[in-house]
């Protein structure tokens, strides 16, 4: 069955004819192109697809795309001001917190989530730990995506943030 | 231009998914639900009739429009046995194995191909399963191959240096058994590709995550019965590989399935078939004999190592190949007077086996390991005893090991006294004596390894094969081509550093273009990344260099002594003042005033373009046999403690110290062995691939396949030397497996330890926390008995 549904993505309204039972995943590779959001599991277990929704980190393949009309969706695309990298992601890109790149966009957005909610001064390594569980990366052992992490906290609290 | 890294992390990857062409249809794959059975009939009726559904393949369409699967690795010699399989890429009347695919259903779009594909009927006559390699090789056991005596695919013997002399000699001799489960690789993107055959010119092209393009269009072609001339592989960007996405195998259905819809095709796995039907490693059992003297010296090995192959269909030879490592390996960097090694392969019904970073080499070093750990403890010794004992020692390279591996360099005690200094194993050791006291298990394992890389091996597809190319364009910005793709190792940047130090040019003006089945070479396989290809470009780059030199001083009217090539900007130390860019030096001598104005010597050569193709092959394998060119060296050490009511192991301290000799970039190095030794940490702790009697795989998903997530990681502490090797262009050597082949071996190592007040052996893998706490019940029952 088809549908009208508006969707929020990136700040930009998308008026879209969806299957009913389209997948928020579906409609963000297939209709709004937003090719980032990559597709792995289709369980909710990797992570690739990891998209933020009202600002929290949620997997786009366990979500159908007809419910989160009146949401705001975030892919990594939206965060970069134009042509320049969001802070976070230069400092993924300083601290070779990518290999493959295939986890990364899903992995920023988590980060993302994470550093931008952070109100406390310390963010321990197991914090970063625990926000990521969710988006698996088998290339980097994670390592240098925790500096990463870390790094694009300091840039928020150097005021190199948006 | 823009670095790949800041290409990727801004959402413009083109993954095999991403790929999209105007009319494209989209292939999904039936399955067997059956480890082994007769398909008794096949109807595609109801999925044609589907709305939509372009075309249906299935084995007959295998046989009637292609060629059996081509031969990758063939050692018949005499007094070994090496069989080989007949099969097509998907069977006519037999399934081997659980999710085989028997049928392909192309369709207009995916969500109707996959509805088509549950409406393909198949019945199945339902065969004894044969699960696992000791079953196989009884005599009674089902075979899988009619045409076979038996089960057994392999069965190498290797005698290195004198193995009766070391027994003979040998104060001690200790029984070792090892096991290791079944794992994947798995990357966490898929396999998946677009084919689009052109029926006006009869030629194929492709594009997806293939790791070697170059094989890749041989062995598809092959397949096709299509000119290799005809086909052209692309490689996109590729989601990690580790081995994995070597193999070309479903692609060829979907090549065909292009061919016979005159359509663009897409597959892309989902990711349970890519678990189910991917290649699977390890799941190797040891048994054998190690003999040593009571100083600790060691002497000889007697051993067998078994492998579980699962079917031998699809990849015609090269998983059978990874026996060789296996039993090669085992030597490692100590000094021996000899060994025997047999090395079985059985078929069983189980996917297939290929490549996953190690290929072996991990086995024969974990089981060599493993065996050195618990003859220390025998002799009262420590594990870095034993190793500083008995390793080659630097002033000894090249060393010819009995193997016939040549070691090229190293520093084995040096690296092994870092990594001791780093972790300060003392404490910890003082540490698992207070902690006993309150009945809490620390262990400390210590573990040293060599990764032999850059395979040149005859009678297969892995020759050491590689070519490369840098050009310099007419407006002065430089391509280079290889074999090695990229598939997050970091082909491109090391390219690109390696010539731009070379070319003194600028590292923006360099573009490392995507591989294809242009350029000839295996691709990044047995760490030969920095070996081959990196050798292959520094080569070409240095060739160039020199017409590069020879075209300045022409135009610049200077002895070619003084040119000097630096930050992009080409002159002669005798006139700094009147520079050329890379840009105006080309334009010259392509176009203005062109060849012409070029020395008369040059144009006689043939040799006037700034453009060079070149190939590289290892300096020490022509006279002395060595399947490898470099040897890396590494120390891990890991802390772990074991909670013997739950079994579960947490990993404390982790030490890694690297000798990869020349470092191009390290950073990359560094990314390397995190990764490696996270998956090794994966295989050694949680991951294992479990059928049931049926033949059924039960871990199809992250949920039941675990690989490490950031909470389990560990954090690790990295150290570097730099010990070149004088056998690459570059001083580099191989690097990405050893990682994983010392922090497997390691953690077991360390639990080992742990549970030493109860004697446990931890010679199984996982080390899962069930597993565990069941070999600690079985001590605490034997401790009882004892009483």
């Amino acid at each position: 069955m088809k549908m009208q549904v508006q969707l929020n993505v990136n700040d930009t309204t998308h008026q879209l004819e969806i299957d009913a039972n389209a997948t928020l995943l579906e409609v963000l590779r297939n209709l709004t192109r937003h090719q980032s959001v990559h597709r792995s599991c289709e369980e909710g277990e990797c992570g690739a697809c990891t998209v933020l929704m009202d600002g929290q980190p949620v997997n786009s393949c366990l979500i159908l795309a007809a419910s989160v009309q009146g949401n705001r969706i975030m892919t990594v695309e939206g965060l970069m001001k134009g042509d320049t990298l969001h802070p976070l992601m230069k400092a993924f890109t300083d601290e070779l917190g990518l290999q493959c790149g295939f986890c990364t966009p899903g992995m920023v957005m988590s980060a993302y989530a994470l550093v931008n909610q952070w109100e406390e001064e310390v963010l321990s390594d197991m914090d970063i730990r625990k926000a990521i569980e969710g988006n698996l990366c088998r290339c980097t052992g994670y390592v240098n995506i925790v500096k990463s992490i870390r790094r694009a906290k300091a840039a928020k609290d150097a005021g190199n943030w948006w | 231009m823009e670095s790949r890294e800041t290409r990727l992390i801004a959402g413009k990857g083109q993954y095999a998914d991403d790929l999209d062409f105007p009319g494209m249809a989209h292939l999904v794959f039936v399955g067997s639900p059956y480890g082994h059975a007769k398909i008794v009939s096949l109807s595609v009726e109801k999925a044609l009739a589907v709305p939509g559904v372009l075309a249906v393949l299935t084995g007959e369409d295998m046989v009637a429009h292609t060629n059996p699967l081509p031969v990758q690795a063939n050692f018949k010699s005499p007094g070994w046995t090496w069989r080989l399989a007949d099969v097509y890429a998907m069977p006519r009347d037999k399934v081997r194995w659980y999710g085989e695919p028997v049928a392909a259903v192309v369709a207009e779009d995916e969500i109707t191909a996959r509805r088509a594909a549950e409406l393909v009927e198949v019945a199945y006559k339902v065969l004894e399963v044969t699960g696992n390699a000791l079953e196989a090789l009884e005599p009674e056991s089902p075979k899988l191959y009619d045409d076979w005596e038996d089960n057994k695919q392999v069965h190498l013997k290797f005698d290195f240096g004198d193995p009766e002399g070391a027994f003979a000699e040998a104060d001690q001799v200790m029984h070792i058994t090892n096991r290791e489960g079944r794992v994947t690789g798995l990357p966490i993107e898929a396999r998946g590709c677009v084919a689009q055959y052109d029926t006006k010119m009869d030629s194929l092209e492709m594009w997806g995550s293939f790791q070697t393009p170059y094989l890749s269009r041989h062995n598809i072609a092959a397949t096709l019965g299509m000119p290799e001339v005809k086909v052209r592989i692309n490689a996109v960007d590729i989601g990690g590989a580790f081995g994995l996405k070597i193999h070309a195998w479903k692609e060829n259905v979907v090549a065909l399935a292009s061919k016979l819809t005159a359509r663009p095709v897409k597959w892309f796995e989902p990711l349970k078939d890519f678990i189910v039907t991917g290649p699977h490693q390890r799941d190797v059992f040891w048994e054998g004999d190690v003999a040593f003297n009571n100083d600790g010296t060691l002497l000889g090995v007697k051993a067998t190592v078994t492998h579980d192959l699962g079917v031998e269909s699809t990849n015609k030879g090269i998983a059978a190949l990874s026996i060789f490592p296996a039993c090669s390996a085992v030597p490692n960097m100590y000094h021996w007077k000899g060994m025997h090694i047999e090395g079985i392969g059985a078929v069983t019904n189980k996917s297939f086996y290929c490549a996953y970073r190690g290929y072996g080499k991990d086995k024969g070093i974990k089981f060599i390991e493993h065996a050195l750990n618990r003859i220390a403890r025998k002799l009262g010794m420590t594990p870095e005893a034993i190793r500083l004992k008995n390793y080659i020692q630097p002033h000894e390279f090249p060393y010819h090991q009995i193997n016939s591996y040549v070691y090229d360099s190293g520093d084995y005690p040096g690296t092994l006294n870092k990594a001791l200094e780093m972790a300060d194993v003392d404490h910890y050791r003082a540490e698992k004596e207070k902690c006993l006291e309150e009945g809490r298990y620390i262990g400390i394992g210590v573990v040293s390894a060599i990764e032999p890389a850059g395979v040149a091996v005859p009678n297969c597809q892995m020759g050491g094969i590689t070519q490369a190319r840098v050009q310099i364009t007419a407006d002065g910005t430089i391509e280079i081509h290889s074999d090695r793709t990229e598939i997050g190792q970091g082909s491109e940047v090391s390219h690109a550093i390696i010539v731009s130090d070379i070319l003194g040019c600028k590292r923006e003006d360099i573009l490392v273009k995507r591989v294809t089945s242009d350029y000839i070479g295996q691709g990044p396989l047995s760490s030969r990344g920095a070996v081959y290809p990196a050798s292959a470009v520094a080569k070409a780059a240095k060739m160039l260099k020199k017409k590069v030199v020879t075209c300045a001083a022409t135009f610049l009217k200077a002895p070619e002594e003084s040119i000097v090539m630096e930050d992009g900007m080409i002159f002669s130390i005798d006139h700094p003042e009147e520079k050329l860019t890379y840009g105006q030096l080309s334009e010259k001598a392509l176009f203005f005033p062109g060849p012409r104005g070029l020395p008369v010597e040059m144009l006689k050569n043939h040799d006037h373009l700034l453009d060079v193709t070149t190939t590289w092959y290892s300096p020490t394998t022509p006279e002395s046999g060595s399947s490898y060119t470099s040897f890396c060296t590494s120390a891990d050490i890991a802390v772990v403690e074991v909670d013997i009511e739950t079994g579960a192991t947490k990993i404390i301290k982790y030490v890694h110290v690297h000798d990869a000799g020349t470092i191009i970039n390290k950073q990359i190095v560094d990314g390397q062995i995190h990764g490696g030794i996270v998956q090794g940490i994966g295989e050694a702790l949680s991951e294992r691939l479990d059928y049931d009697t049926d033949g059924r795989l039960l871990t199809t998903s992250f949920s039941t396949y675990l690989i490490p997530t950031a909470v389990e990681a560990p954090d690790i502490e990295v150290a570097h030397l730099e010990t070149p090797s004088p056998f690459t262009e570059t001083g580099s050597k191989g690097m990405g497996e050893a990682p994983i082949i010392g922090s497997k071996a390691v953690i077991l190592a360390a639990i080992e330890d742990a549970l030493s007040p109860y004697d446990i052996v931890v010679n199984d893998s996982p080390a899962s926390p069930e597993r565990v706490r069941k070999w600690v019940v079985e001590a605490l029952k034997r401790q009882e008995e004892a009483q």
